[in-house]
């Protein structure tokens, strides 16, 4: 096991945030979304799904995005992959919230990347044509082009981590960047996650039968599955310190950070829901808090038989049915690499407005367990910590703890 | 930041072959990958890359856990496996427990991602194959390699282009010095397709069949543990992104200029591929790092993208290990400092020194 390093001095603080999600563009209309439970599953018409299961999926409003989200006019700006649009989005919100915040790096989380131009350029074999735009894709399909988009729009031109570990990453972006902040290897590190939807990765879960074509109920005694969403979220991690002495608002704090890896199977997770209760485990160490502690649980809840299953029984072992707990994927859908820098900044937007979002479609808990669901509606609580739990194919576990900035 | 941390065992799995003295005397030799030529089934037109012979895995073909992946885990599982066995580690689950993995990869699974996509394209979405889909995700081989080892504790993954190999080293140096770790298995892999070469070709980076212009791209993998102790120090550069090709110039001279502080090196382990990235690298050499001499290890196997830094610096800590480059005279002056320079296709450039623990 994997022991939690030696108490250190540096305080971590999100000094700004930017969401772009099913729930809305920026932070404001998000948290409006997430009050009022808002289902953001749509059908998916960007592709055929006429031969899939599941033909819907939580999606960004692209031309909405475009439209209003303040990005700068580009001559090339149709080369960009909605991706790229995403991050740069979510920089702006950003930037909007903490001008002065300058990166010396970018850790930052995806499972895909450009996927739907690799598509177009496979498409493109098949019709035997070659469009001028197949460099453009080559080159926009990468995962690390649109961070470099991002990048190059905010402009800084910080060193960057492109973290794939599946549908953690973006867990695994905040809590790395929160560990070099807090050892003091950095003072500033913008962090967080982005995926956008693509047919493959769509029929993938489909063909696994992972996903439903019904509404998704995390926790749910009758869940059948998940949907998958997209997105694009950013935090700001810096130095308490620092952020005080040059007057940035200090939105809420990271302060633990767990990962575990579960070597069960290459797509289900152990039953015993061992890998869940290590990640858990290992950030309440990390931010030396116990479960008692937490006042509200961001669930990976992806309505799964498997992930639920294994979830809900680490979350009962670990904190009985006192904890509010609620899956934000059930407004959403699973934004895979995006999802749990999304998830931590609903978490800070949590803290900050003092209220629960809600695990909506939800109609009974799993005998399996007992759990203290936030059903269908969200509720106005005293939220000064919260875990935010990420789990991913190939057995890889992320949590993090946010806490409310203390004085 | 500056850290230094040591590298304790090296491994690979390259088209020259996987023991690490057997593929040093043929890059000794100029020994040059043998190419092999794969066709476009939808057009005809003909690829050439640099493939890893079969054989060179045959020991894990039993593997339970590998029984459904694709080539890329197999060159993974191996490369990780010959870095410990280099490193003279056998994990228990006590060490395993202190262990972590950190994996580079840019092109990932292709094989299954493009069978995967052809059968939603052409039989339909409804007869795509689960067995296919979770190997095209990019953890699969750190998650194969996890397993293999027994590691329940910190696995990333990180993608990029050429230069991703240096970044997960500099991952790696980090999370040994922010978490309770002893070591980090850093491993790149990679395979090909005809996909991926046709793709690379659209991009005018890949080598055309009968030409000697432009990358030869190839399979293979690279391991190195990274610890506190070992014989050879390394220093990693955190890497400049570069938005423009007329950038990448100044990325490099800024990234050797951090790294050797005014203290030159010895030898240089270059990431020139045939294409672009020679005559900027070349340059930004020649003005900062006078008098090194300078070897291309991808002149010899071609260009394996999440795999290629860190097969150069496999070269380099294997260059201080024999105090000499491949196929240089004995008698020459002993080398005791080695810089890894990489800059990729897609942006990015990264740098590393190695020095004589």
């Amino acid at each position: 096991m994997i022991s939690s390093p030696a108490p250190q001095p540096h305080r971590v603080a999100v000094t700004a945030i930017g969401v772009v999600s099913p729930l809305g563009l920026g932070c404001e209309e998000t948290t409006r979304a997430l009050r009022e439970g808002h289902d953001g599953v749509a059908q998916v018409t960007a592709f055929d799904v006429s031969k899939t299961r599941c033909k819907t999926a939580g999606l960004v409003d692209l031309a909405k995005l475009k439209a209003g989200a303040g990005l700068k006019r580009h001559r090339r700006e149709h080369l960009h992959h909605p991706a790229s649009l995403m991050m740069m989005a979510a920089a702006n919100e950003v930037r909007r919230g903490d001008g002065a915040f300058d990166p010396q790096l970018l850790v930052i989380g995806t499972t895909s990347g450009g996927m739907s131009f690799g598509e177009a350029f496979y498409r493109a074999q098949v019709r035997k044509k070659h469009p001028r735009e197949r460099a453009a894709w080559l080159a926009n399909y990468l995962p690390q082009k649109p961070v470099l988009d991002a990048e190059e729009a905010w402009p800084c031109a910080a060193p960057n981590q492109i973290i794939a570990n599946a549908c953690a990453s973006g867990t695994n972006a905040v809590g790395h960047a929160f560990r070099l902040v807090r050892a003091g290897h950095y003072q500033r590190v913008l962090c967080g996650g982005y995926d956008a939807i693509s047919e493959m990765v769509f029929v993938g879960f489909d063909s696994l039968q992972a996903s439903t074509p019904e509404k998704i109920r995390p926790f749910d005694k009758s869940r059948t599955g998940l949907v998958l969403g997209e997105g694009a979220a950013l935090l700001a991690l810096e130095e308490l310190e620092s952020a005080r002495r040059r007057g940035a608002p200090i939105l809420a704090e990271v302060t633990g950070y767990g990962i575990s890896t579960d070597n069960h199977h290459l797509t289900q997770p152990h039953p015993s829901g061992v890998g869940p209760r290590q990640a858990m485990e290992r950030a309440l160490l990390d931010a030396h808090r116990a479960a008692g502690d937490i006042d509200y649980i961001n669930a990976h809840g992806t309505a799964t038989i498997f992930n639920d299953a294994t979830e809900g029984t680490a979350i009962a072992e670990l904190f009985g049915d006192r904890v509010p707990v609620s899956s934000t994927k059930s407004m959403m859908g699973h934004s895979l690499g995006a999802a749990g820098a999304i998830e931590a900044v609903f978490s800070v937007l949590a803290i900050q407005r003092q209220f629960l979002p809600p695990n909506i479609h939800f109609r009974e808990i799993d005998p399996a367990w007992r759990l203290n669901i936030v059903a269908n509606e969200a509720r106005e609580a005293q939220v000064r910590r919260v875990i935010s739990n990420s789990f991913g194919f190939g057995g890889t576990n992320a949590s993090i703890v946010i806490e409310e900035a203390a004085a | 930041m500056k850290t230094t941390t040591r590298i304790a065992g090296l491994g690979w799995v390259t088209p020259l072959g996987a023991s690490l003295d057997e593929v040093w005397e043929r890059l000794g030799r100029g020994d040059v990958a043998e190419a092999k030529v794969v066709a476009n089934p939808e057009t005809g037109r003909e690829h050439i890359y640099a493939p890893v012979p079969l054989k060179t895995v045959d020991a894990l073909a039993r593997n339970p856990r590998l029984r459904r992946s694709s080539a890329i885990s197999y060159f993974a599982v191996a490369a990780g496996l010959a870095a410990l066995q280099n490193a003279g580690l056998t994990l228990t689950p006590e060490s395993a427990a202190r262990t972590a993995i950190v994996f580079a990869i840019s092109s990932g699974g292709v094989v299954y991602t493009r069978k995967f996509y052809e059968q939603i394209v052409k039989q339909g979405a409804n007869v795509a194959s689960p067995l296919l889909f979770p190997e095209t995700v990019y953890n699969a081989p750190a998650s194969h390699l996890a397993a293999q080892l027994g590691i329940d504790g910190a696995s990333y993954t990180l993608v990029g282009d050429g230069s991703v190999g240096l970044g997960a080293l500099k991952f790696a140096e980090q999370i040994l010095a922010t978490d309770d770790l002893d070591r980090v298995v850093v491993v790149g892999s990679e395979e090909c397709d005809w996909i991926l070469c046709e793709a690379y070709r659209d991009w005018r980076m890949a080598r055309r069949v009968g030409s000697t212009r432009g990358a030869l791209l190839a399979e293979g993998a690279a391991a190195v543990v990274l610890a506190r102790e070992g014989k050879v120090d390394l220093q990693v550069h955190d890497g400049v992104p570069v938005f423009r090709e007329r950038e990448a110039e100044a990325a490099l001279s800024r990234i050797y200029a951090d790294l050797l502080s005014g203290h030159g090196a010895d030898a240089v382990i270059g990431s020139a591929n045939g294409t672009f990235v020679d005559a900027i690298e070349q340059r930004a050499l020649g003005r900062h790092v006078k008098g090194a001499t300078v070897y291309l290890p991808k002149r010899s196997w071609g260009e394996a993208f999440g795999a290629s830094a860190l097969l150069q610096t496999v070269v380099a800590a294997l260059t201080l290990e024999h105090g000499l480059l491949p196929g240089m005279a004995p008698e020459t002056v002993k080398i005791e400092s080695v810089l890894v320079s990489a800059l990729g296709f897609n942006q990015q450039a990264g740098g590393a020194v190695l020095r004589l623990s």
